[in-house]
């Protein structure tokens, strides 16, 4: 009996099917502008400005978050928050999300902000939420490593040294990618992370099997 | 009664105050005097002289009359009358022409309120020299008379052949003849001072030699005549650059890098543009935006090169990365803002190409199948499309292959978005009984090059 499914024929499927254009994430340009990114693996497009003045922001698979100077933006709304830049951990369709300058930990809901009684141990350099709980990258402890550049990852951790990119994986395995200058790791969205480098925004592919480091194009004012 | 004392009193300053005629080299004014002489002038030909007219009074001058009474003297001034007010004044110029042998004069003669000048001007035609010029340079008699070298590339040389001829009845006696210009040189020829028998002619050669690129001018001065002299240096082309590619076939949703350089050493430094453009093999799409230079996201980039290196920097940088897209068709590199020594154009081919599945997701929900595709269809002709779904046995559940043709909707996105051909797709199955028993399913998409199959395990 348990063989005996009926899947309905495909004109039927279709009704239920879309075609889109696909979106690799969201970017923070070199002029404070959120862009979206478009494309697959090696062929990427920018969308125009969604919002200038745009000081971090991130994406998951379900959510993706922006920080202005005193906004938090989503797809939905903003709602009002610390000054400065922030910290992002997505935890499926609400984030927490840290504020270094005032040193406080909100959970993002709905364009809502609860106050969270947590306070860092050291400066907080990523977040990631997990199926464990919530893993919090200090700078304390990436010191002899990088000088700040950390990502918390699903498949791990990538951070930057002087002239490379390591994404370290939970088995302790190791890529890295040749990249001199890096500034700034962002999630740019479930499969990528942006990686600011001088002029230049890269995607980091994170898929395991996959990985590879590929140049967004360039925004000319 | 007052006013009459008034006009008494002005009188005697008035009286002081006089226009005054001068003629002009340059900046340089010298007072006319009460003859002009404007020297000897080749038969046909034309000289000028500027003229000026000042009012060192302090009132008004009206000008009523300004004129040059004698056949072959014309003068270009402003329609009469016309003021020139205190310590101003107004050039003219002062032109003679004349065919046959003469003394001409003419009497120039300013009135205005307050003063006349008058002033003899006086020019002595005589029987000039004959030019001949020949190609590849141009001359013309003018006025003024002139001869023009054409283009020339820097650093090389033009020579042209010239025929001085006598054509009068009297030995032609040349005191002059003298080239001027920096880039300009009698190569051979008589040395002045010479003379021409009636009749006869002499052979020479002025030689142009630019040592950049650039407007050169001079003059030839012969006798009563002197011809300007005119050229244009460009710089050598650049040998025909070599446009290079990193290796590998290319292929669609490719990151790429383009070096250029030159077989030899750039005999100058140059620099210009190195732009891309694209033709797609399909007819639904125009373009494809996402083929660009990444540096700038745009479809130009500035290139230099120094002189003696084989090295071309684009954007200051070696190389220059691109993005080869998601539709077959033709990159076509070129090079503009410079000269080449060939057509440096390159054009790459991006060959049509099975369906490329970037991601893929199966999942499995409460009544429901969801088939996730992420890819790109450079041929533009996906639809066609086979699902067939296994159980945990990897037995071929039950209605065995479903067909679905999608081509339609896949026309329609590709024209509509108009953004190449990456898409997402989201096909949904709906089941009835317990999905659970569902492992898996073999998906066959097709367009114009083929099928792609893959197997997807639900989540």
């Amino acid at each position: 009996m348990k063989r005996a499914l009926l899947i309905l024929i495909a004109s039927c499927a279709w009704s239920q099917s879309g075609i889109e254009v696909p979106s690799a994430g969201l970017i923070v340009d070199s002029s404070g502008s959120l862009r979206a990114v478009q494309g697959v693996a090696g062929n990427f497009l920018l969308g125009p400005p969604m919002a200038t003045g745009v000081l971090s922001a991130a994406c998951s698979e379900q959510l993706c978050l922006a920080k202005t100077d005193s906004k938090i933006l989503s797809a939905t709304g903003q709602v009002d928050a610390p000054p400065g830049p922030a910290e992002f951990g997505f935890d499926r369709d609400t984030a927490v999300i840290f504020f270094p300058a005032s040193q406080t930990f909100v959970r993002w809901r709905d364009d809502t902000l609860e106050l969270l009684d947590w306070t860092a141990d050291g400066e907080v350099l990523s977040m990631r939420v997990g199926d464990n709980g919530i893993e919090i990258a200090l700078r304390r402890d990436w010191i002899g490593v990088t000088n700040g550049l950390v990502l918390l990852l699903k498949e791990g951790v990538l951070f930057a040294t002087a002239d490379e990119l390591v994404l370290r994986h939970r088995d302790a395995s190791e890529t890295r990618f040749e990249l001199t200058g890096a500034e700034t790791i962002t999630s740019m969205g479930p499969h990528y992370a942006a990686i600011r480098a001088g002029a230049l925004t890269f995607a980091l592919r994170l898929d395991p099997g996959h990985e590879q480091l590929f140049v967004l194009p360039g925004n000319m004012p | 009664m007052k006013c009459v004392v008034i006009l008494a009193l002005l009188l005697p300053i008035a009286a002081r105050a006089q226009i005054a005629l001068y003629v002009m080299n340059g900046s340089t004014a010298t007072p006319a005097g009460t003859a002009l002489d404007l020297g000897r002038v080749a038969a046909g030909d034309t000289v000028s002289v500027r003229l000026r007219v000042k009012n060192n009074g302090t009132s008004v001058a009206n000008i009523s009359r300004f004129s040059a009474d004698g056949i072959g003297f014309t003068i270009d001034r402003p329609s009469l009358p016309f003021p020139i007010a205190p310590g101003s004044a107004q050039d003219v110029l002062l032109s003679f022409r004349a065919n046959s042998p003469a003394v001409y004069s003419a009497n120039v003669q300013v009135n205005s309120q307050i003063n006349n000048v008058s002033v003899i001007a006086v020019a002595t035609v005589v029987n000039g020299p004959s030019l001949t010029v020949f190609p590849v340079c141009t001359g013309s008699d003018g006025p003024p008379p002139a001869i023009d070298f054409g283009r020339v590339q820097a650093g090389q040389l033009r020579l042209c052949n010239f025929y001085l001829q006598n054509t009068s009845a009297q030995p032609m006696p040349i005191a002059t003849f003298q080239v001027t210009g920096s880039a300009f040189r009698q190569s051979s020829g008589p040395k002045a001072p010479f003379t021409i028998a009636p009749g006869a002619s002499t052979a020479f050669v002025i030689e142009f030699t630019p040592g950049s690129a650039g407007l050169y001018s001079g003059s030839l001065a012969i006798e009563t005549r002197t011809f300007g002299l005119s050229g244009t240096a460009f710089d050598s082309p650049l040998p025909k650059p070599l446009l290079e590619f990193d290796s590998g076939p290319m292929l669609s949703a490719q990151q790429r890098r383009l070096t250029m350089r030159l077989p030899t050493a750039a005999p100058a430094t140059a620099s210009g543009f190195v732009n891309l453009a694209f033709t797609p093999d399909t007819t639904l799409v125009t373009d494809d935006p996402a083929v660009v230079f990444l540096a700038t996201g745009t479809r130009t980039l500035p290139f230099s090169v120094a002189q003696g290196s084989t090295q071309i920097l684009i954007s200051g940088q070696t190389s220059a990365m691109f993005q080869t897209g998601t539709s077959s068709g033709r990159i076509r590199f070129t090079l503009t803002g410079i000269s080449t020594d060939g057509d440096p154009t390159t054009t790459l081919t991006i060959p049509a190409a099975l369906l490329s599945f970037d991601t893929t997701t199966a999942t499995r929900r409460s009544g429901n199948l969801d088939i996730q595709v992420i890819g790109f269809d450079n041929t533009y002709a996906a639809g066609a499309m086979v699902f067939t779904f296994f159980d945990t046995l990897g037995q071929t559940l039950q209605p065995g292959a479903i067909l679905a043709d999608f081509t339609q909707a896949f026309r329609a996105f590709f024209t509509k978005t108009q953004a190449g051909s990456a898409f997402q797709v989201r096909v949904s199955f709906p089941v009835t009984g317990d999905t659970s028993g569902i492992a898996g399913v073999e998906m066959k998409l097709s367009n114009s090059a083929g099928t792609t199959t893959t197997h997807l395990a639900f989540k």
